[in-house]
């Protein structure tokens, strides 16, 4: 869509080869005159396109940064790549980052990082790294942020029922128990906490991971979600739940909206959320927490690998067809050289792909304090659990005949086990099929 | 019997005609093969086959989706909840709309004021209508169990939720039933209810014996129509329902489970059958319809 018809209007800002580096005399596309960008969350829109304004002064390309929301974002991407038009620039996500790969719809970035002296790629977080990297060794992604995932409250519900605020030696019994008084305080009015099924990566993943399970093995070929380490923790889970919002609350209004009202006292988020609720309403009123561990041993402090958080990262990638790679990969190097990767944390878009980066991220929020993100590093993370087609076991694991039949009635401890067993045999048929 | 015609050989002025004419209709055809008939034929094709990534690596597989469609309980139970949709929307659309337009159709001050405010919910984008009723039914914070006083979860209890997204299907289709039950009624002569007044026929018995008969051209049309727009239902599910309401499985509708296989799970063959299924048993229904109208339709 930016015609290299109007390359030659542009024709006469080629300020190539200046800070932002890159191979811009590689490529055989012509110079384009705009960049379209694709990104899914509007919470990171400005701060995308401030930084990608930054990158123009120094191109002269402008950047038009577009929010196409996640659902469609898929659709329209998928429907582009298959004949359609694609935008020049996008992000990737792990749900679909293989599919992509191997039909060769991205662009190999491979030789423009070996010319460019900005990006380093040993300083990239190793999950996100490998995520966008083909089994051939060719690398079609650049890693544009990493998050993890903490326990926001909301302090007046606590105090208004008398309940000790989360602390950082919580256990997931403790969070029960507190939610169990909040609860049961309000006599149904307000709910201690709340997750859907859908809240997996910033939910209910975490609490298997704490207990020993996994959701997909390291080499993402099977499961052990059926496990009796995975059974314990949704377990855990299930006895959560009968202290939290009922299923059908929560699929109707969203857990989001649910605490921003002020009627549930927990949530678990992951820190692409932080802004939506620094600017929200009451945001005085929310503090976050590292998310509760499981004494699995049973000595009452936490080891490392007992408080797990999932972290993810996008990678930056551009179509294959764009008309002017040398220009995509400029931009895409610039977000993701340390420059643009610490301009990210400072604005408070996302913590960095890039180790290092991110302190600055923690301060970009005054007022609330989100350090209980960085502070999930000194334990266990996990990457966030993928297959080559994820979207087809991880929306099952939502719906009836797996996780939303003991969410619906969390009273009976057999329907969570059930559900495991289910679960189990739903990721390892996706497996065999792809 | 008909004779044969002789085959005429065109004069040039004639043979000038068609070409021009050809000419003219050109867009619109064109049109229809490139929008219409080629992506129609290609799902066809596409629900033979095991379809590759971006549409490209498909391989022939024969009847094998269709067995899986056939032997899938949830396609049957989607067909199932389309048709419990036509069977709320179309009654209660066809009803209401018509005794709304009897007394639009009367001369009295106002009617055009209420024919618009009837006919508004037709104006309004469909995603934009789902958004609106998802916040009136919400249990929680909803404006109709605050109103009410009571506690139901309207879109969520798997045994109320399909009634309330028909709801919304009638509230948004009568105005559009009504405006052409309005331009049936004002084709039926004056005389009839003279005449039937003179015998002294009441109100009630002009409407079963001039109007229902007289204008039952009109309903078989919105009853076919509506029929097939209720088969082929799919935005107020897909914006109602949350892909985790424990009432989704018994509202979703057939084209929505189309949606989730063909582009959410990204399996484009099994979506193409689903389709295929759907246009299948449309046909038939139509068929069944074509061949009832004889019956149903009152010929003067």
């Amino acid at each position: 869509m930016v015609a290299s018809v109007l390359a030659a209007c542009g024709g006469s800002n080629s300020g190539s080869g200046t800070s932002s580096g890159s191979g811009s005399d590689s490529g055989s596309g012509s110079k384009a005159s705009t960049i379209t960008v694709n990104i899914w969350d509007s919470n990171q829109q400005k701060g995308i396109q401030e930084i990608a304004d930054k990158w123009t002064e120094t191109s002269g390309v402008k950047v038009s940064v577009e929010v196409v929301d996640w659902d469609n974002y898929w659709t329209l991407l998928e429907a582009g790549a298959s004949g359609g038009q694609m935008p020049d620039v996008f992000w990737m996500h792990s749900n679909t980052a293989q599919m992509y790969m191997e039909n060769d719809i991205l662009l190999d970035l491979t030789d423009y990082i070996a010319k460019d002296s900005t990006v380093d790629m040993s300083k990239f977080y190793e999950g996100v790294k490998n995520l966008y990297t083909r089994s051939d060794g060719k690398v079609f992604a650049l890693p544009k942020d990493h998050d993890t995932i903490a326990l926001l409250y909301n302090k007046a519900i606590f105090d208004k029922y008398g309940v000790d605020y989360p602390t950082d030696a919580w256990t997931w019994e403790d969070m029960y128990e507190a939610a169990k008084k909040i609860t049961e305080g309000s006599n149904g009015d307000v709910y201690g906490m709340a997750m859907n099924t859908s809240n997996n990566q910033d939910g209910w993943y975490n609490l298997i991971y704490s207990y020993g399970g996994n959701v997909v093995s390291e080499d993402h070929k099977t499961t052990a979600i059926g496990s009796d380490e995975a059974k314990a923790g949704m377990e855990m889970m299930r006895k959560l739940l009968t202290v939290g919002a009922p299923q059908s609350v929560v699929a109707e209004t969203g857990t989001d909206s649910l605490f921003q009202s002020g009627k549930v006292g927990m949530i678990t988020q992951g820190s692409w959320m932080i802004n939506a609720f620094y600017t929200a309403e009451n945001h005085a009123d929310y503090a976050w927490a590292l998310l509760p561990y499981a004494d699995v041993n049973g000595n009452g402090t936490c080891e490392k690998e007992e408080r797990w958080s999932a972290y993810n990262g996008l990678g930056w990638a551009a179509s294959a067809a764009t008309k002017d790679p040398a220009s995509c990969y400029s931009l895409i190097s610039y977000f993701c050289s340390e420059e643009g990767q610490k301009l990210q944390a400072e604005k408070g878009v996302t913590m960095g792909g890039m180790t290092g980066v991110s302190e600055a991220f923690a301060n970009a929020f005054p007022g609330m304090d989100i350090s209980a993100f960085l502070k999930a590093e000194d334990y266990s993370l996990y990457f966030r659990p993928y297959t080559r087609n994820t979207t087809v076991w991880e929306d099952a694991l939502q719906q009836k005949g797996a996780f939303l039949d003991p969410w619906q009635d969390p009273s009976d401890p057999a329907l969570m086990a059930t559900a495991c067993d289910n679960a189990q045999k739903i990721i390892e048929n996706a497996i065999a099929n792809e | 019997m008909k004779q044969k015609a002789p085959k005429k050989k065109r004069t040039k002025a004639q043979k000038r005609e068609m070409i021009w004419a050809l000419c003219f209709i050109a867009p619109t055809i064109i049109g229809l093969i490139v929008l219409n008939f080629y992506p129609a034929i290609d799902t066809l094709w596409q629900s033979f086959c095991k379809t590759g990534d971006f549409g490209k690596g498909n391989t022939f597989i024969g009847f094998a989706n269709y067995a899986k469609v056939f032997a899938s309980g949830e396609v049957w139970h989607s067909l199932w909840n389309t048709i419990k949709y036509a069977l709320i929307e179309v009654p209660f659309g066809v009803i209401i709309s018509l005794i709304l337009a009897v007394f639009l159709n009367k001369k009295l001050k106002g009617t055009s004021f209420f024919r618009t405010i009837f006919f508004l919910p037709m104006v309004c984008a469909p995603a934009a209508v789902a958004m609106v009723w998802k916040w009136l039914y919400n249990q929680q914070f909803g404006l109709l169990n605050n109103i009410f006083g009571t506690n139901v979860a309207w879109i969520s209890d798997p045994n109320l939720a399909w009634v309330s997204i028909g709801v919304i299907g009638v509230w948004s289709i009568i105005g559009y039933n009504m405006v052409l039950f309005i331009s049936g009624l004002q084709e039926i002569p004056g005389d009839y209810y003279e005449a039937a007044e003179i015998d002294g026929a009441t109100g009630i018995k002009q409407f079963f014996h001039i109007t229902v008969p007289l204008l039952s051209p009109t309903t078989f049309f919105i009853v076919q129509t509506r029929i097939i727009g209720a088969l082929t239902i799919f935005d107020l599910m897909f914006m109602v329902m949350d892909k985790t309401n424990l009432a989704l499985e018994n509202t979703q509708s057939i084209v929505y489970l189309f949606y989730d296989y063909a582009f959410t799970q990204g399996n484009k063959g099994y979506g193409a059958t689903i389709v295929v299924f759907l246009v299948i048993f449309i046909m038939i229904v139509t068929f069944i319809l074509q061949r009832a109208e004889k019956k149903l339709v009152y010929h003067p």
